[in-house]
């Protein structure tokens, strides 16, 4: 049964929990997450590996079974109505798994075919996706390259018309001509009214969503628009590079009004403690004088995602 | 039938033929099993080598050296003057077994007295000296008894046997073996084929794929159950085929008994294979606990050794062995022509394992975890 609460979302999690192992060894994978996916929206969820993703991900997909806490997919319950939420769910796991040994061709007639449909029917939602495939149709799967194979699975996940798709780190391994492209068609999806939840572990392509989710040891640890994200930020940012980088990020360490800092591109990004006033002169100053660095340069800079995300993850400890 | 099994079969046959192994293996494996292994695995003992220490020197200890030559159980070695010298050609395997002709055999037997014949055989290889020494003693009782004919004794025989073997009159061991292999290749083929198909899915992720559409996991498993089930009928005909053209071995009853028999052996199997894949993570792991139940099931059931002539323990685990009771129905009605009435308590036997093993396979598919 459709619970209409929970049908104006496309996702609704509340506090899903899922622990592997027993008693010494329990890895909890998912603690407490919380979710509201709107209809038609591109939501990404943004974590490194071993933040609980792909559990997540297998959770809402109705592959795995949470310890506690429920969720909804556009309406149904993911324990008693997985059959219905299987009719309208398109799925694409981290870990490419169509079917290496039959074609192109063959591989998306099948799955067209198992969820009752055909590739004609359909074939207006991947029609820009599968004109690039088209030369190699009677290619076998798995002798495709790798953003080939992605563009295939993203076909195979999209030929029944889906409400929502969930896609599990789909840019991982991809280059970066083929992720943007990527990103391009997720976008172009959503005129369909396709809801997508996408996860990734690169922290740029969170710009490219709606709203993101920002997980780390399993749990959420931010939530909102990616401006909202940034603007946040509520601490003072400082970059900082010298002769000497190596040393100067443990000297940087044992200066008090730092909370913490860490190497960013080619220069360090020191975090200030929340009641620091200290300016980057200030800072540059303490390590001329103190630590005998040369050629010291600090300066504001704008925080990025990747600066959120550590400052989230600070908050968590 | 239900159309996702149709839309699953027609995928089973495209990966069947895009692959460049399995049909070559449906062909071969049945191909060389039956060519090669009626041969190969001959039980009679041919050519034993024999040496013979003569201390007579008679005309008849001749006569008795021609006789074991004469027949084509033997080729004699050498004779040697001493037992020691003998074994010592045992030992260096260039005999099989050592015959010492006792002195002075000529002159008891004229006077009507009784002779010794010593035999010692090399028992590494247990059947070939236990069947080789009874054929030599055959040939020395049956010497014995022509001297006492021709000598004009009184043969005193009271009782004469005479031998005849009902169904296989010849002992003819491939008429014996070549049912046998057809249960083998079925074994094989059915018992591996789904196993590593299911296991490969799990390994290349495409189960989880299969999971997250609307397909049933009961259209799954029979989708599978049926494609390997034709693949053993298939199978099965083909070495059929064969047993009647290369060795004449035509069955004496009914197709009607041995494709039913089959036909459940092989959704037996293919049961088996799924079930053990449900449990399975790697491929290795379904392989290793495939190879294990295959080896029961071929070990135990009567093809090479005798059921009768196992300890009772291991006579009783038969009864667990389905192979056990189809290996009964393909003897029975290939050489006797034995009907369904005869062997009803076999074909029960084999469908309630049948059904059982499948509902084990549908009943642990997970599609959730």
């Amino acid at each position: 049964m459709r619970q209409d609460d929970y049908a104006k979302y496309a996702v609704f999690a509340d506090s899903l929990e899922k622990s592997f192992g027993k008693k010494e060894d329990k890895v909890v994978a998912v603690k407490g997450v919380s979710l509201r996916v709107e209809k038609g929206e591109l939501y990404g969820i943004i974590g490194p590996d071993g933040a609980g993703k792909t559990t997540l991900f297998r959770i809402l997909a109705t592959l795995m079974l949470p310890d506690s806490g429920t969720a909804y997919v556009d309406g149904f319950d993911i324990s008693g109505d997985y059959r219905l939420i299987r009719d309208r769910l398109g799925y694409m796991p981290g870990k490419f798994s169509l079917y290496p040994d039959l074609t192109v061709k063959e591989n998306l007639e099948f799955f067209a075919s198992v969820f009752g449909t055909t590739i004609k029917e359909n074939y207006h939602l991947i029609k820009d996706i599968y004109e690039r495939l088209e030369p190699f149709e009677k290619r076998k799967a798995s002798k495709l390259s790798g953003g080939m194979k992605q563009k295939l699975a993203l076909c195979c996940a999209l030929i029944h018309f889906p409400d929502i798709l969930f896609l599990d780190e789909p840019t991982t391994g991809v280059d970066p001509s083929s992720r943007r492209e990527f990103w391009d068609m997720l976008s172009s999806i959503r005129k369909y009214g396709i809801s997508v939840v996408v996860s990734t572990a690169y922290m740029d392509e969170a710009s490219r969503c709606d709203r993101i989710s920002m997980m780390s040891q399993g749990r959420f640890i931010g939530t909102g628009t990616p401006a909202e994200i940034i603007d946040s930020f509520d601490r003072r940012l400082i970059a900082v590079s010298s002769d000497e980088m190596f040393r100067l990020l443990r000297d940087l360490r044992d200066i008090s009004d730092v909370d913490y800092c860490y190497t960013f591109g080619d220069v360090h990004h020191v975090v200030l403690r929340e009641d620091s006033l200290a300016s980057p002169d200030n800072l540059s100053a303490v390590l001329v004088d103190k630590f005998k660095h040369e050629n010291v340069a600090a300066a504001y800079c704008k925080p990025t995602m990747e600066d959120c995300f550590m400052l989230y993850e600070s908050k968590l400890v | 039938m239900n159309s996702a099994i149709i839309y699953l079969l027609v995928k089973e046959w495209k990966q069947f033929w895009a692959s460049s192994f399995l049909p070559k293996l449906v062909i071969l494996l049945p191909v060389l099993v039956m060519l090669l292994m009626p041969w190969v695995s001959n039980m009679e003992i041919r050519n034993m080598r024999i040496a013979i220490v003569d201390n007579d020197c008679s005309s008849l200890s001749e006569k008795l050296m021609q006789n074991v030559e004469a027949s084509e159980y033997f080729i004699i070695s050498g004779v040697h003057r001493t037992y020691d010298a003998a074994l010592a050609s045992l030992e260096d395997n260039d005999a099989d077994a050592v015959m010492v002709i006792p002195q002075g055999m000529e002159d008891d037997l004229m006077k009507g007295g009784q002779v010794s014949v010593h035999v010692a055989a090399n028992a590494v290889n247990s059947l070939k000296s236990g069947l080789g020494s009874g054929y030599l003693t055959n040939i020395i009782t049956s010497f014995g008894q022509e001297l006492q004919s021709s000598s004009g004794q009184d043969a005193s025989i009271p009782v004469e046997i005479d031998l005849q073997y009902r169904y296989n009159p010849y002992l003819d061991n491939v008429k014996f073996m070549v049912p046998g292999l057809m249960i083998i290749i079925v074994i094989l083929v059915c018992g591996f084929l789904p196993t590593m198909n299911i296991v490969g899915e799990k390994e290349k992720g495409t189960i989880e794929q299969i999971n997250v559409t609307p397909v049933k996991k009961r259209e799954f498993i029979f989708s599978k159950l049926i494609f390997y089930g034709f693949m053993g009928v298939f199978v099965f005909s083909l070495s059929f085929l064969l047993g009647k053209l290369v060795y004449g071995i035509a069955p004496y009853g009914g197709f009607g008994e041995i494709f039913v028999g089959a036909t459940l052996l092989i959704i037996f199997m293919s049961g088996l294979g799924l079930a053990v894949s449900n449990f399975s993570d790697s491929m290795q792991q379904a392989v290793f606990v495939m190879l294990f139940f295959m080896m029961l099931f071929m070990l135990m059931s009567g093809i090479f050794t005798p059921i009768g002539s196992m300890e009772k323990w291991a006579q009783a685990l038969t009864y667990a062995m389905p192979s056990r009771y189809f290996v009964d129905i393909m003897r029975c009605v290939c050489l006797k022509g034995s009907t369904f009435n005869d062997l009803w308590f076999n074909f029960m036997m084999l469908a309630i394992f049948a059904v059982f093993i499948n509902a084990v396979a549908i009943a642990t598919y997970k599609k959730q975890s």
